[in-house]
């Protein structure tokens, strides 16, 4: 259910330890040793992480049997970040159409000025 | 869009008064006229542009069904700024949480700030978790934002790199 994953996700980006991880993979998949390292965190430190981003749904491993490197899941982030970008366009749409408005007042405004300067014809005899 | 850790900021500048501008935002008849993202028009079903009073709203899109929102106004201080909740809204003028996105928060608190800039005014919209939104809602904002709009420099790059690639391929 959306609203499952949705909590899930916040609680993992919520750290900025995780966020640094998730930013890390972005780049490609990377080790636990790798991934750790920036941190200088203990092995059972960005363990907790890791499992906390893979219940997330946000990482997994990928299949090489040696190493099991850790990889980026685009599916969540990408679901998670569409609504932000669904408000700012919304809102600059509606910003968009203020200024149009804004444009069409004023043109209204210096239209009916010009024609109250112009002196009528009457006057000219 | 500017950066912020929590917030959403967006900054405009319109050539008109200060005064103007906020008319604009508080009047019935202009309200009307460009609230509403473009191609859609809008029904003002009640507004109190007081503290506590509603705008509530009907908004018609070229296709599909129409989509009902809801302001509800926090604090006023003419003509320099006012804040307000919003959120998706029934027919009725109760707050609901879209059919569509379930995910979307339930309420928005945001900000609009308006500056004299000779004959110009500069607007700055604050969007951001209203109060009283759950713990985890307040911390996908402050995941989220920063990426979405590169505020951590360098370290979230590649992430918004990604999450901008991988929206192109929806």
């Amino acid at each position: 259910m959306k609203e499952d994953h949705l909590s899930s996700t916040f609680a993992a980006l919520a750290d900025p330890t995780r966020r640094a991880i998730l930013s890390r993979l972005a780049l490609g998949e990377a080790s636990v040793k790798e991934l750790a390292e920036p941190f200088q965190m203990s092995m059972p430190g960005i363990s907790k992480h890791l499992r906390v981003l893979e219940r997330a749904g946000l990482i997994d491993h990928s299949q090489d049997a040696q190493s099991r490197p850790r990889r980026l899941k685009g599916e969540r982030l990408k679901e998670a970040a569409g609504w932000i970008q669904e408000y700012a366009s919304f809102w600059e749409g509606s910003l968009d159409r203020l200024d149009s408005y804004i444009q069409e007042l004023q043109k209204q405004r210096k239209h009916k000025q010009r024609k109250s300067i112009r002196p009528s014809k009457a006057h000219q005899q | 869009m500017s950066e912020n850790a929590k917030n959403l900021v967006i900054t405009r500048t319109f050539d008109a008064p200060r005064d103007f501008v906020f008319e604009l935002w508080s009047e019935k008849e202009h309200l009307e006229r460009w609230w509403g993202p473009k191609g859609t028009s809008l029904n003002v079903l009640e507004l109190e542009f007081r503290p506590g009073g509603r705008f509530h709203y009907r908004i018609d899109p070229p296709q599909g069904d129409p989509m009902y929102g809801l302001f509800t106004y926090q604090d006023i201080d003419k003509p320099e700024s006012f804040s307000f909740r919003s959120g998706f809204s029934d027919a009725e003028g109760n707050y609901t949480r879209h059919s569509m996105a379930p995910e979307f928060p339930l309420q928005v608190l945001t900000k609009i700030h308006l500056a004299e800039e000779g004959e110009k005014t500069v607007l700055t919209l604050t969007g951001g978790p209203a109060e009283g939104t759950p713990e985890n809602e307040r911390a996908f904002y402050e995941g989220i934002i920063p990426n979405m709009q590169g505020g951590f420099a360098g370290t979230f790059d590649a992430l918004d790199e990604l999450i901008a690639s991988l929206k192109k391929t929806k």
